[in-house]
C-alpha cells in the first residue's frame, strides 16, 4: 500500500501535467517561498551589512576608547614624575644632602622629601620611589631594591637612558607583598639633572594594572579580538592570553598612543566578524526551509481537498456519462465547486425524468405498432375480393350491396393504410364520410351530419383513425335509437387547430365521463377504450398539453373538443420505420 | 474560506517568525555590560562598618558581621575595609558627610568632632557591664570628659625573647622586675656581629608613641601635663637618656637596628634567630608561635628606683555622629565589645574585660601575663591626647628618635626637635 502510494507520487512527479494537486502545491510553495526568500535575502543582507559596519565602528571605537585609557593613565604617570621633577628643581632648597641619612636634618630632608612622594599617592598607584644609584631609596618603605635591580625590565634599562622609560606591565617581585598574578604598569625616568646624593637616581612611578587589564579582558571579550601593544622598536607590552594566529585577512584596529611610543592593535580574525552574519543567515535559511516546508504541508492539505472534490466531480460526471443517472454529488460547501455539483445535481434529475418520459413514449408506440400488427391483414386478398363482390352485385343490380361494398373498401383502405401515421383532415373527414354511409345503409335511419371545415384548414394534418373511434361511440352509445345529429367543425385558434365533435345524444354523468377520460370507462359490450386512446393519439404526437376534452349533459348531448398544433403534411415524419 | 484564511494568518506567522529570527542575530550582540544592580531590598538595614584590618583579622571581622546578622534579621553590615589608606578615607568620608555608621578608632582628638558621644547610650545600657573594662582604656577614648568610643581591644608593650639564643649564650631566662643595666648587659652577650646576631633589635622608623611608656619609666615626658610645653619635656635629660641608651646599644654592636629600606622587619629578624630580644606589643605573638620560635615574654625593664610604666596601644569602636542609625550603630558598638566578639578577636588584641581573661586564663599564661602586667603601669596620658596639633610635633620627635638610631646625640636631636616644632605646640 505505502510502496503503491510511493510509486503513484513518483509517478506524478513524472508526469506533472496529469496532477491538479501537484499544480496547486507548486503554486503554493512559489507563492509562500518567494516573498520569504526575496524579504529573508534582503533583511539578511541588509542587516548584517549593518552589524558590520556597527561591529567595525565598535571595535575601532573599543580600540580608541582603550587608546584614551592607556594615555590618560600614562599622562597621570608622567605628570607625577615632572612633579617630582619640579620639586627636586626647586631652588628654595636642596633636596637632598646625604644619600643615606646619618643626622638629624639628613632623617628631616629625607621625611620631607617622602612626605611629598607620599601627598602624591593615589589610590591606583602601587608606589612612587626615587631610587639612588647605589640602591638607597626614598618612598614608602615596601620595596626591596636588592630583588628590584635584578628584574629584567629594569636591567634592561640603558644606562644613559634620557628620558620617560616605559618598561611596560609586569609582576612586582620588588616589593615586600605582592601577588604572583599582580600586574603593574611601570615608568622609570632617570635624574639627569642633579649633583651630588641624587646623581643618576631614577623617578620609579608604578601604577596598579589590574583595571587596566580588566578593561583588555573586556575589550577582548566582547569584541573577540586579540590586542597587542607594541613599542616602537617592537617589544611587546601586552598581548591577549589566548592562543591567535595573525592571518591575512584579518580585521585590524589599530592605534598609537599619544604619549609615548606604544600602538594598540586589535586583531579580529576574519570569520569571527562575519560570525553575527553567518548566524543571520543561518537563521534565514533555516527560517525558508521551515517556511517552504509548512507551505508544502498546507499546499498539500488545502489542494488534496479542492482537488478530491473536482475528482470526485470528475468522476460523477463520468459514472452519469456511462448512465448511471442515479449519481448525486453530496454538496458540502456553497462555493464554486458547491454550486457546480449543484448544477450537475440538478441537470442528471432533468436527463433522468426525460430518459423516463421517452421510455413510456417509446414502449406506448411500440404497443400500438404491435397491435396493429396484429390486425394486419392482407389487405389485396381483402379488396380483391370485395371488388369481385362488388362487381357481383352490380351484375346483380344490387345497387345497395354495391354501395355500401363500395363504402366499407373505402373505408378499410383507409383503415388498413398504416404506412402513414398522420393524414390530413380531408383525408380523415372522407373516411368519416364513408363510415357515415355505411352507417346509415346499416341503420336506414337518417343521421343528420353537419360538416363544417373551412377548405383552407384541410391540407392540415391529423392522426390517422381518430375520428372514427368517436363516431363509433355516437353511434353505439349516444344514439341508441340511431336517430340524431351530428355536428363536426374545425377552427384555427392562433396556432392550433380546434375540432368539435356534437351529438344531441343522451349525453353522458360526470362520473362516466371521466372514466371515459382516463380509460377506465367499461361498458357492457367490452368497449369505451376508444375515446382514450385518441386522446393519447394525440398527447403521443403532439404533447400533453394538447388532446382531447369532453362535455356533456345528460339528456341534451355531448361535445368533445380536440386540440392540436397546426401541422402541414411531411413526407418523413409520416414514415414508420421498422 | 476558513480554510484560507488560516492559510493568510499562517503565512504571516511564518513572516513574522523570519523577521523575528532575523532581528535576534542583530539583537543578541547588545545585551552586554548591563551588570544586574544588586539593590537591597526597603526593608532591608545597611549598617556600614570601616576597618583597618587586613587578612586573617579581615575574616574575623566579616565573621562577626555574620553573626550580627543572624542575630538581627533584617539588618545587613557591610564592611569597609580601608587598610593602609584608613585614615586618608575615613577623613574624605566624614568631610563628603557620608561616613561609615560605625568605624573602628584610635585617634579621637583628631575625629571627635565628627563622633556621637556613647555616656548616654551607655548609662542607660546595663547591660554593657561596664566595671569588667579595665578602666585604664576609658583614659583613650575620651575627650573634653565625653566618651566618643568603647575600647574594643587593646596592647601594651612588653620584651619578647628567645629561649633558645639565651640558652645557646648561657644567659638567664629575663624576669619581670629585670633593670635596663640587666637587659643591656644581656644584649650584650648575646650579640655576636660575626655571626650577624645580636641581643636586640631596633627599629629604624620609629614611634615615639611606642617608646612613651620607657621614657616614662624613667621619669621623662614628650609633653608637660597640661599639654601645652614640650621644652624640657621632649628634651630633658630623663627623655634623651631613655632614647640614648638605644643609640648606644647600636654603637656597641649590641644591637642592630631592622625594618629600615631594603632590611627585613623586626618580627621577622626575629623569628629567623638573628636578635634575641625585641620589644613589640602582642600582634606579633601568634606568629611566632606559629614559627615554632621557643620565646617567652617578659615586662618592661626598669630604671632604678623607678616605677615602671606602660603605654596602652588601644583599639576602640566610635559612631559617626552623621550616621542615620545611631541605634543600630549603637547595637553593633555593644556587640563588638560583648564577650562572644571579644573572644573572636582575641587572636590580633588583648581581652578588654576582666572576666573574659579569667575565664581564657590569660592571666595565668606566662605569654600574655606580662601585657596584662603592663597594663596595670600604663596610668600616664599619651601625648597626643594632651595636645591637639601632637600629630605636627611629632613629626620632629620621630625625626629626631629616628636619628639618635643613625647616631646623632639624643640629647642635641631632641632640643633641634623641640626648637623645630615648639611654633606648633601653642596653635590652636
Amino acid at each position: 500500500m505505502h510502496y503503491q502510494r510511493i510509486q503513484m507520487i513518483f509517478h506524478r512527479l513524472l508526469a506533472p501535467r496529469r496532477s491538479l494537486r501537484l499544480k496547486l502545491v507548486i503554486l503554493f510553495l512559489i507563492a509562500a517561498l518567494l516573498p520569504l526568500f526575496t524579504f529573508g535575502w534582503l533583511s539578511f543582507t541588509k542587516s548584517s551589512e549593518l552589524l558590520q559596519d556597527q561591529l567595525g565602528k565598535y571595535g575601532s571605537n573599543a580600540v580608541t576608547q582603550l587608546q584614551y585609557q592607556l594615555d590618560s593613565e600614562l599622562s597621570q604617570m608622567e605628570l607625577v614624575t615632572e612633579y617630582v621633577h619640579a620639586y627636586l628643581l626647586n631652588p628654595s632648597r636642596i633636596a637632598i644632602h646625604r644619600e643615606i641619612p646619618r643626622s638629624y636634618s639628613d632623617l628631616h630632608e629625607q621625611s620631607d622629601l617622602e612626605d611629598f612622594l607620599k601627598a602624591l599617592k593615589t589610590v591606583k598607584q602601587r608606589g612612587l620611589f626615587i631610587i639612588t644609584k647605589s640602591g638607597y631609596f626614598y618612598g614608602e618603605n615596601s620595596i626591596k631594591t636588592t630583588i628590584l635591580k635584578e628584574q629584567t625590565w629594569w636591567k634592561a634599562i640603558p644606562a644613559d637612558y634620557a628620558g620617560e622609560y616605559w618598561p611596560g606591565f609586569y609582576t612586582p617581585r620588588h616589593y615586600k607583598e605582592f601577588a604572583e598574578n599582580e600586574k603593574v604598569l611601570g615608568l622609570v625616568v632617570p635624574i639627569r639633572n642633579q649633583q651630588g646624593a641624587l646623581k643618576d637616581s631614577r623617578i620609579l612611578i608604578e601604577m596598579n594594572a589590574d583595571k587596566m587589564y580588566e578593561l583588555f579582558h573586556l575589550f577582548e571579550k566582547s569584541t573577540q579580538a586579540m590586542l597587542t601593544i607594541k613599542n616602537s622598536t617592537g617589544q611587546l607590552i601586552y598581548q591577549s592570553a589566548h592562543a591567535f594566529k595573525p592571518q591575512e585577512n584579518d580585521v585590524v584596529w589599530s592605534k598609537s598612543l599619544s604619549l609615548n611610543d606604544w600602538t594598540l592593535e586589535a586583531r579580529l580574525p576574519y570569520k569571527s566578524f562575519f560570525q553575527s552574519s553567518n548566524i543571520i543567515r543561518s537563521y534565514t535559511v533555516v527560517g525558508l526551509l521551515f517556511s517552504g516546508l509548512l507551505a508544502l504541508l498546507l499546499g498539500f492539505l488545502f489542494s488534496s481537498r479542492v482537488t478530491g472534490r473536482i475528482k470526485r466531480l470528475k468522476e460523477s460526471m463520468f459514472l452519469a456519462g456511462k448512465g448511471r443517472l442515479q449519481t448525486r454529488i453530496p454538496v458540502q460547501d456553497r462555493d464554486e465547486l458547491g454550486v457546480l455539483a449543484h448544477s450537475f445535481n440538478r441537470m442528471i434529475g432533468q436527463i433522468q425524468d426525460l430518459v423516463q418520459e421517452i421510455t413510456i413514449t417509446e414502449k406506448l408506440k411500440k404497443e400500438a405498432e404491435l397491435r396493429a400488427f396484429h390486425y394486419q391483414i392482407n389487405p389485396h386478398l381483402l379488396f380483391n375480393t370485395l371488388n369481385s363482390i362488388q362487381w357481383k352485385a352490380r351484375l346483380q343490380g344490387n345497387e345497395d350491396i354495391r354501395k355500401m361494398l363500395y363504402h366499407l373498401a373505402m373505408l378499410l383502405e383507409g383503415n388498413l393504410d398504416i404506412t402513414q401515421e398522420l393524414v390530413t383532415l380531408r383525408k380523415e373527414l372522407d373516411i368519416i364520410d364513408h363510415f357515415l354511409h355505411i352507417q346509415r345503409i346499416r341503420y336506414e335511419h337518417e343521421v343528420n351530419y353537419e360538416q363544417q371545415v373551412d377548405e383552407s384548414l384541410m391540407h392540415y394534418v391529423i392522426p390517422r383513425m381518430s375520428l372514427q373511434p368517436l363516431l363509433e361511440n355516437i353511434f353505439f352509445h349516444a344514439f341508441e335509437d340511431g336517430c340524431g345529429t351530428i355536428r363536426v367543425t374545425v377552427e384555427e385558434d392562433g396556432e392550433d387547430l380546434v375540432l368539435r365533435l356534437t351529438d344531441n345524444g343522451k349525453g353522458m354523468t360526470e362520473e362516466n365521463r371521466q372514466k371515459l377520460l382516463q380509460g377506465t370507462y367499461r361498458s357492457k359490450r367490452g368497449r369505451g377504450l376508444g375515446v382514450n386512446n385518441v386522446d393519447q393519439k394525440f398527447k403521443l404526437h403532439f404533447g400533453p398539453l394538447y388532446g382531447l376534452d369532453i362535455q356533456s349533459v345528460v339528456g341534451q348531448g355531448t361535445v368533445i373538443t380536440i386540440r392540436w398544433p397546426k401541422k402541414e403534411e411531411d413526407e418523413h415524419d409520416n414514415q414508420i420505420t421498422h | 474560506m476558513s480554510n484560507k484564511r488560516s492559510m493568510v494568518t499562517t503565512l504571516l506567522l511564518l513572516i513574522a517568525l523570519t523577521v523575528s529570527a532575523c532581528g535576534g542575530g542583530g539583537g543578541a550582540t547588545s545585551n552586554q555590560g548591563s551588570e544586574g544592580s544588586s539593590g537591597s531590598k526597603d526593608t532591608e538595614k545597611t549598617l556600614r562598618f570601616a576597618t583597618w584590618d587586613t587578612g586573617d583579622s579581615l575574616k574575623v571581622q566579616q565573621d562577626i558581621a555574620k553573626l550580627f546578622e543572624k542575630q538581627h534579621p533584617g539588618v545587613k553590615v557591610q564592611i569597609e575595609p580601608y587598610a593602609d589608606g584608613f585614615d586618608q578615607k575615613l577623613a574624605a568620608s566624614f568631610g563628603a558627610g557620608n561616613p561609615p555608621d560605625v568605624m573602628l578608632m584610635w585617634d579621637f582628638p583628631t575625629y571627635y568632632t565628627n563622633l556621637e558621644p556613647l555616656d548616654s547610650f551607655m548609662s542607660k545600657d546595663a547591660s554593657l557591664k561596664l566595671d569588667d573594662i579595665y578602666e585604664s582604656l576609658f583614659n583613650y577614648v575620651k575627650v573634653d570628659g565625653q566618651t566618643y568610643g568603647l575600647p574594643s581591644g587593646f596592647t601594651t608593650r612588653a620584651l619578647y625573647y628567645n629561649k633558645k639564643m639565651f640558652d645557646d649564650a648561657g644567659v638567664p631566662y629575663p624576669k619581670d622586675g629585670w633593670t635596663w643595666d640587666d637587659f643591656k648587659a644581656a644584649a650584650k652577650k648575646l650579640s655576636n656581629p660575626a655571626k650577624k646576631q645580636y641581643g636586640f633589635g631596633i627599629r629604624t622608623s620609629n614611634d615615639p608613641y611606642d617608646l612613651q611608656g620607657i621614657v616614662w619609666s624613667n621619669g621623662g615626658s614628650f609633653v608637660s601635663a597640661d599639654g601645652k610645653d614640650i621644652e624640657g619635656q621632649m628634651n630633658s635629660p630623663e627623655t634623651a637618656q631613655a632614647i640614648q641608651q638605644f643609640g648606644d646599644m647600636l654603637k656597641d654592636g649590641s644591637a642592630a637596628l631592622v625594618g629600615g629600606k631594603n632590611q627585613m622587619s623586626g618580627d621577622d629578624v626575629f623569628k629567623a634567630g638573628k636578635i634575641a630580644m625585641w620589644e613589640s606589643g602582642v600582634w606579633p605573638l601568634e606568629g611566632f608561635k606559629t614559627a615554632k620560635v621557643d620565646f617567652g615574654t617578659v615586662e618592661m625593664p626598669v630604671f632604678p628606683g623607678k616605677p615602671v610604666k606602660g603605654i596602652v596601644a588601644l583599639s576602640a569602636i566610635s559612631v559617626a555622629k552623621q550616621s542615620k542609625q545611631k541605634d543600630l550603630a549603637w547595637e553593633f558598638t555593644k556587640f563588638f565589645v560583648s564577650n562572644e566578639v571579644i573572644k573572636m578577636r582575641s587572636n590580633s588584641d588583648l581581652p578588654i574585660r576582666k572576666s573574659l581573661v579569667q575565664e581564657m586564663k590569660f592571666d595565668q599564661n606566662p605569654l600574655y601575663l606580662p601585657f596584662y602586667n603592663m597594663l596595670e603601669r600604663s596610668d600616664n596620658t599619651p601625648a597626643f591626647l594632651l595636645n591637639r596639633n601632637w600629630k605636627l610635633v611629632n613629626r620632629y620627635l620621630t625625626t629626631a628618635i629616628d636619628s639618635v638610631m643613625l647616631g646623632e646625640n639624643a640629647q642635641d636631636a631632641l632640643n633641634a626637635a623641640v626648637k623645630d616644632a615648639k611654633k606648633y605646640i601653642d596653635k590652636k
